[in-house]
């Protein structure tokens, strides 16, 4: 009804004024896609509803898709051209659309930011929003994962939970010791499921063994690979985490059908909530024995402005609005590590656990970043599940995935 | 089925209003329908099988004008080390789906046509399943064959009937039939249904004469009921067809097509191609070969359908 009486008014002579108000009418809302749907998902609500207070003109109108949903969205609406003003994408991926001329080019935008600069960001997180030396994201949050324990388990099996596991033996060790005779106990939950987890938990152990992904046919792949294959066949991990995704693992954790879990901060909220048990989050081991790598796995979510929406601008300005550290250090309210050097958390919830993964993640490593990250991904998936399976032994998985991974990295070497 | 199906014919006794008096009537529906049928049907897919022969990449998904290349990703697609695995899965996947589910479906169609108190009651708490969305199905089933914690190893345990919790889902060897019977618990409901219908269109006399006659249960079930009901048995085993070979929910929930491929079908394998990969064409030419099987089995519906409505 409105707009009609307001078309009706400006076809009834207004005509110098229509043309702006036709303007205004266009960009009176930012489209912004997202997958952050849980209750404790402070920094989207607050950061939004800020906006929307300070920009009445402007209001943003937020799609949720469940993460599952959430690429196969963002391809669709590249293919239609029916693209959201700004959206988030997982920081892997980035690279892809970027490389693809999907994603805004925001180099300029960033050099006269006074908000938003390379150096107040951690450098993994800055350079998964990077391809070819030009800027096409800028980093929402970053996680890693590191290792849940349960400290009740760990004391009746003699334990010190103060005293972590450290190394790739003590943690076999522990995991073992952990693990009920009758098989409901796992010492040990990881996700090896055909899915980027099994690459995302399984490239720490290949980093910590002192590995690459260029180089997966040599020994210290075979290691990492052996070690996980180790734990599977002498039954301290589950069988199953060849099916269980990274948060399903954390539920075995929860349900006490599992002693060890890795996963990430975005599993805390729920851990601290339904845990019955006294827990907290370790580090991830090193291999020992003379290695003393730490790493671990960097994810995270970018900002990014798909091409072809008219409201760049806006959408610029809003992942500045969004980059104010009084939002982002709610992040971690869901669990969510603020990818800024500038954003202290005060008087962190999970405190133990916001300790552990601000440890950690100075640790993590991003994954390429490159533009056929999944292309990559999936051959190494195929290795771990094969070599867990018994379908080939490590060494044959791998040297299969090398063969796989090889032409890609000649193609674009790894940070290309 | 059968008959419920028929769309109502005016009697001729009864006054025709104008409009469907008019000559107009017929080829403005028919045209309505083919319109609809064009424009929501024939054009995905004949932008499908376009997709099947040119290069498309993320860059150039948003174009129609993309690079040809002939058979190119159908002989990629054949020569990749997962097709022949693929197809096997699909092919054991569907046949033992549609054997049980028909099977079931009619079992349990004749046990509730029985009667008996609560059969009602029963036959629509069963349906119960099938009006569940499957990635709910998928979920609460993949907790429920969990190696720990999961129920049915606890009763498998607890019953002393295994020492060590069966791994269900992560071995090579049980995965596909887990997955296949998740899929048969979804999808008996519905050939229940069908089934049910068309069993009770059948003609009481036919049976009543066949008892006269001395015909025993076993006799009049493989003489007359089965007989009598094969329309709508085709039409039942042609829809679970379908059905099953576009399902991709149970198994993406449940596995994703693990562990190493055991349970990877040809929709799922689509999904992970296209929006996994971001291997468009490759994706859009399992969608090609699925429709054209899926349109060999929609023809024998037609005709099976043909025939119930004759018998």
């Amino acid at each position: 009804m409105r707009i009609t009486r307001r078309q009706t008014l400006a076809l009834a002579g207004a005509a110098p004024l229509a043309a702006p108000a036709l303007v205004q009418a266009q960009a009176r809302t930012i489209s912004l896609w997202h997958v952050f749907n849980l209750e404790t998902e402070a920094y989207m609500r607050e950061g939004v509803r800020d906006w929307n207070a300070q920009n009445p003109n402007q209001r943003i109108e937020e799609r949720i898709i469940p993460f599952a949903q959430y690429r196969t969205e963002l391809v669709r609406a590249i293919a239609t051209g029916d693209v959201p003003d700004l959206c988030v994408i997982d920081n892997p991926d980035t690279p892809s659309f970027a490389a693809q001329n999907q994603l805004t080019d925001l180099t300029q935008r960033v050099a006269t930011s006074e908000r938003i600069r390379a150096s107040v960001y951690h450098t993994g997180p800055w350079s998964t929003a990077q391809w070819r030396g030009r800027t096409f994201a800028v980093p929402r949050d970053s996680n890693t994962i590191a290792l849940y324990i349960n400290h009740e388990m760990f004391r009746a099996a003699g334990l010190d939970p103060a005293r972590p596991p450290g190394t790739w033996p003590d943690l076999f060790a522990a995991a073992r010791r952990l693990t009920s005779a009758d098989g409901r106990v796992s010492g040990l939950m990881f996700s090896a499921r055909a899915a980027e987890d099994a690459t995302f938990q399984w490239l720490p152990f290949l980093w910590q063994a002192g590995g690459d992904i260029d180089r997966l046919d040599g020994p210290e792949a075979l290691d990492a690979l052996r070690f996980w294959v180790e734990c599977v066949t002498s039954g301290v991990s589950s069988r199953d985490v060849l099916t269980v995704s990274q948060s399903e693992g954390v539920n075995r954790l929860i349900s006490g059908n599992a002693a060890m879990a890795i996963s990430g901060p975005w599993d805390t909220p729920r851990v601290s909530q339904q845990a019955r048990f006294e827990w907290s989050v370790a580090q991830l081991p090193v291999r020992g024995e003379g290695r003393e790598i730490h790493a671990s796995g960097l994810g995270g979510w970018n900002w990014a402005i798909p091409q072809g929406t008219r409201n760049a601008d806006a959408a610029w300005r809003l992942i500045e609005h969004m980059s104010r550290p009084e939002h982002m250090a709610q992040s971690w309210r869901s669990g969510r590590l603020p990818p800024r050097t500038d954003v202290p958390v005060e008087n962190p919830v999970y405190a133990q656990a916001f300790r552990a993964y601000s440890e950690q993640i100075l640790t993590a490593r991003p994954r390429g970043p490159h533009p056929r990250w999944p292309d990559i991904s999936r051959p190494i998936q195929t290795a771990i599940q094969s070599a867990l399976t018994g379908q080939a032994p490590p060494d044959v998985a791998l040297r299969t995935a090398a063969t796989a991974i090889r032409p890609i990295l000649q193609q674009t070497p790894l940070r290309g | 089925m059968g008959s419920s199906a028929s769309p109502a014919v005016p009697s001729p006794a009864r006054t025709r209003t104008r409009f469907t008096d008019s000559d107009a009537l017929l080829p403005t529906l028919v045209a309505g329908a083919l319109i609809f049928i064009i424009v929501f049907i024939g054009y995905p897919v004949a932008y499908n099988l376009a997709m099947s022969f040119q290069e498309v990449t993320l860059g150039n998904i948003r174009d129609f004008a993309r690079p040809f290349v002939g058979l190119e990703n159908y002989q990629a697609l054949v020569a990749d080390p997962l097709f022949w695995p693929v197809l096997r899965n699909t092919s054991i996947f569907v046949i033992t789906n549609v054997v049980l589910q028909v099977l079931l479906g009619l079992g349990l169609a004749m046990f509730f046509l029985q009667d008996f108190p609560g059969a009602a009651w029963m036959r629509g708490m069963i349906l119960a399943g099938w009006i569940l969305p499957p990635l709910v199905i998928a979920a609460v089933f993949k907790w429920l064959f969990a190696s720990n914690g999961g129920l049915i190893n606890e009763a498998l345990m607890g019953a002393g009937l295994t020492a060590q919790p069966v791994n269900f889902l992560s071995d090579t060897a049980t995965a596909m039939a887990t997955v296949t019977f998740t899929n048969v618990w979804f999808g008996t409901p519905f050939a229940m249904i069908l089934l049910s219908a068309g069993l009770a269109n059948l003609p009481r006399d036919v049976f009543e004469a066949a008892q006269i006659d001395g015909a025993g249960t076993l006799t009049r079930f493989t003489r007359i009921t089965v007989p009598l009901l094969m329309p709508t048995l085709l039409a039942v085993t042609c829809l679970c067809t379908i059905y099953t070979l576009r399902a991709f929910d149970v198994i993406w929930g449940m596995t994703g097509g693990g562990p190493a491929n055991t349970t990877n079908v040809l929709p799922v394998w689509s999904f992970q191609l296209s929006f996994q990969q971001f291997n468009f064409a490759q994706g859009a030419v399992i969608a090609t070969m699925m429709f054209a099987l899926v349109i060999l089995v929609a023809l024998l519906y037609i005709r099976s359908i043909r025939s119930e409505l004759r018998a």
